[in-house]
């Protein structure tokens, strides 16, 4: 029972930690919440499904498509919802144009998918449904792949850097001659990725329904919170620590009593340490 | 005698009024007769609407085939509700004022339903639906309005009643999504079951988007239920319930809702026995019994117009009791002789035993309720063929 509940809580954790993740690349790279992190997990588990299932493609390439087709719909965030009101950040305009992305995608998706959820293929006919089984595995998986494959390209190429230059300061990255709009359209590009991945990760989980944007969304936004807003370890811990106390919850008070226990901890939270578990209080000049 | 223009006037007057009053019923019994229906054939809740739907054209299409009503054509007016309630009222008073209509059949859905209701009971319509909320019947307020489909209180009962008597269980769990519907629902089943002496030792909602029912599920199965009664219309809450029962290992029946045997569940699944030991609300009429035939002058509708009506992809019952109200509306006309409102409803009011295909009905001036108790059964979910299924174990 023990076991059960850890793997389920740790799955769903590293999904909602990995939406956190791709709420913070994106902000790193722009300073702008987008509310599209939700939908872009969504995309991955109505595309692999739709590469897979219903175009019988083979495995490995419509997870690659459904990468690909998620990294553009990063980069289509980007242009359309978030670099018009990059000029006035202070009046907060992301907040509208990025939920009206948002909600376009997910209406789009419902039309063209459909209103009911539909079957996530299985990819490696493991675990036999069990605790050990791989719709459990794959997003703790996937999450694991992403601390480390983020960890890499941040402290060890130059690329990286270059983003952790323009997420410290974006003026001094521009007046050292970094090529600050390619790579902020390079970043939502990877929070696309990460976002998809996600998706596809936990379609066994999720299922491919258009719907899983806005419970994403919300869900992903709270490891964010928790975590401390751009701190990408914050929201890996806090998002698994997310999903197991949400199963355990889930188990301890049932049905929707959960949800309160869930976000009364994160009020209280959120009263003691404003800025995040993780997160250090902001500082600014005087 | 002087003819006077005044006195001339007046006898043209009179002339016009006595030929227009002679007229008028001659002109009455010769219109078609007009029958609105509000139908949410678009939508997300469209999928009844479209069964019913195929029901009462073809039923339509038979009764002006053979001539009519006393030689009057049936004219339908059908207005496609898209599931909101807002568009169901707009369409229930255009067809109320503008387009004049004799009986409406609709909406076919509870929320439209109680919107239209109370606008239908004021304009004195004839109206048949088949709703399950049981408020919507209320002889007394709602004269007008007569129930082909089982009642909430029906279903309930009948649910309970498989589980206790038939299958002899004492302890259940009962659960649903976090809808209206949902939550409703758990708190009448639970009254249910109750109320037949078993033991409620679990009752949650559980929100349909939860990726992951294995706590719930660990919870029902610590607490000691010995069947699981199901109130969802959410396919994937209800496939991962079974996906879970399979996992754990549990051999637990579910009982409940008929949602757990449509065709999305069946996708939904990981494996085809995960299917297996669910038992669905049903009808007499429409189950297969152990022959694996359908009642026979309903097997013998099925058969005659097969190729004419698709049932593959829809649900038995609902293409019957679209063919059933128009027949009601139709006997109405027949016996009362006209289309007169007041007419219809006494008519209706006499209804006793009325074969229908979908079920036999009887409506009274007190019971506006017209499905019985025995008609309503137990089947099993994962037998769907041509939109009907296999009576559940203990029937047979």
């Amino acid at each position: 029972m023990f076991v059960a509940i850890m793997m389920s809580g740790l799955a769903i954790g590293a999904v909602y930690a990995m939406i956190g993740v791709t709420y913070n690349v994106m902000f790193s790279a722009s300073r702008v919440m987008s509310f599209t992190a939700g939908q872009l997990g969504m995309l991955g588990g109505v595309l692999g499904a739709a590469f897979i299932d219903v175009l019988g493609m083979p495995a490995i390439l419509g997870f690659v498509l459904t990468l690909a087709a998620c990294a553009l719909a990063g980069v289509l965030t980007e242009i359309v919802a978030v670099r018009p009101v990059l000029k006035s950040l202070e009046q907060h305009l992301y907040v509208l144009s990025t939920l009206a992305l948002a909600l376009m995608i997910q209406q789009f998706v419902a039309i063209q998918w459909s209103t009911e959820p539909q079957p996530f293929p299985r990819l490696l006919d493991f675990g036999g449904g069990g605790p050990g089984d791989e719709k459990f595995w794959l997003p703790i998986l996937a999450c694991l792949v992403t601390v480390v494959g983020l960890e890499v390209l941040y402290r060890h190429t130059l690329v990286g850097r270059a983003f952790l230059a323009i997420a410290e300061d974006n003026f001094a990255a521009r007046a050292l001659g970094l090529p600050e709009r390619n790579l902020r359209m390079a970043s939502y590009a990877l929070a696309g990725v990460i976002g998809g991945l996600a998706g596809f990760a936990s379609g066994q989980l999720l299922l491919a329904f258009f719907a899983n944007g806005a419970l994403l969304n919300f869900y992903g936004f709270v490891p964010v919170a928790l975590g401390g807003l751009g701190n990408n370890r914050g929201a890996i811990i806090s998002g698994l620590v997310l999903g197991v106390f949400q199963q355990a919850a889930n188990f301890t008070f049932g049905g929707v009593f959960a949800s309160v226990a869930v976000f009364a901890v994160f009020i209280v939270v959120l009263l003691a340490a404003p800025q995040g578990l993780f997160g250090a209080p902001a500082q600014r000049r005087v | 005698m002087k003819v006077t223009r005044r006195a001339l006037s007046l006898g043209g007057a009179g002339l016009a009024a006595t030929a227009s009053g002679v007229a008028r019923p001659a002109i009455a019994q010769s219109e078609p007769i007009r029958v609105g229906w509000l139908a949410a054939l678009t939508g997300p809740s469209s999928a009844p609407a479209i069964g019913f739907d195929r029901g009462v054209r073809h039923a339509v299409d038979a009764i002006n085939a053979a001539g009519g009503v006393r030689g009057r054509k049936i004219e339908l007016l059908v207005r496609d509700t898209q599931g909101d309630p807002t568009k169901a009222v707009n369409a229930a008073q255009e067809m109320i004022s503008r387009a004049r209509v004799h009986a409406i059949w609709g909406p076919t859905n509870s929320g439209e339903s109680l919107a239209t209701t109370p606008i239908m009971a004021r304009a004195k319509m004839p109206d048949i639906h088949p709703c399950f909320v049981d408020s919507l019947i209320d002889p007394a307020k709602y004269p007008n309005a007569f129930r082909l489909a089982p009642s909430n209180s029906q279903i309930d009962d009948a649910v309970s009643d498989y589980g206790v008597q038939v299958m002899k269980l004492k302890r259940f769990a009962v659960i649903g999504d976090t809808t209206g519907y949902g939550t409703t629902t758990v708190a009448s089943s639970s009254a249910a079951f109750a109320k037949r002496g078993a033991d409620v030792v679990y009752k949650a909602t559980v929100d349909a988007t939860q990726p992951d029912v294995t706590p719930d599920m660990l919870r029902m199965r610590n607490a000691g239920a010995e069947a699981v009664a199901v109130w969802s219309v959410s396919p994937g809450l209800i496939s991962r319930l079974m996906n879970t029962r399979a996992d754990m290992g549990w051999d637990v029946p579910f009982i409940g809702h008929p949602t757990m045997g449509a065709g999305e569940v069946g996708r939904l699944i990981a494996k085809p026995e995960n299917w297996r030991k669910t038992y669905i609300l049903g009808f007499k009429n429409c189950s297969y019994g152990p022959d694996g035939k359908l009642p026979a002058h309903v097997q013998e509708f099925v058969d005659r117009t097969r190729g004419k009506i698709e049932l593959n992809d829809t649900i038995l019952w609902w293409v019957l009791c679209g063919v059933d109200a128009i027949d009601l509306i139709a006997r109405a006309v027949q016996e009362a002789g006209s289309t007169d409102a007041t007419a219809i409803i006494r008519y209706w009011n006499t209804v006793n035993n009325y074969p229908g295909l979908y079920a036999s009905y009887s409506w009274s001036p007190d019971n506006h309720n017209g499905l019985p108790q025995t008609d309503l059964v137990m089947s099993e979910a994962n037998t769907q063929r041509l939109g009907a299924y296999k009576l559940a174990p203990g029937y047979a």
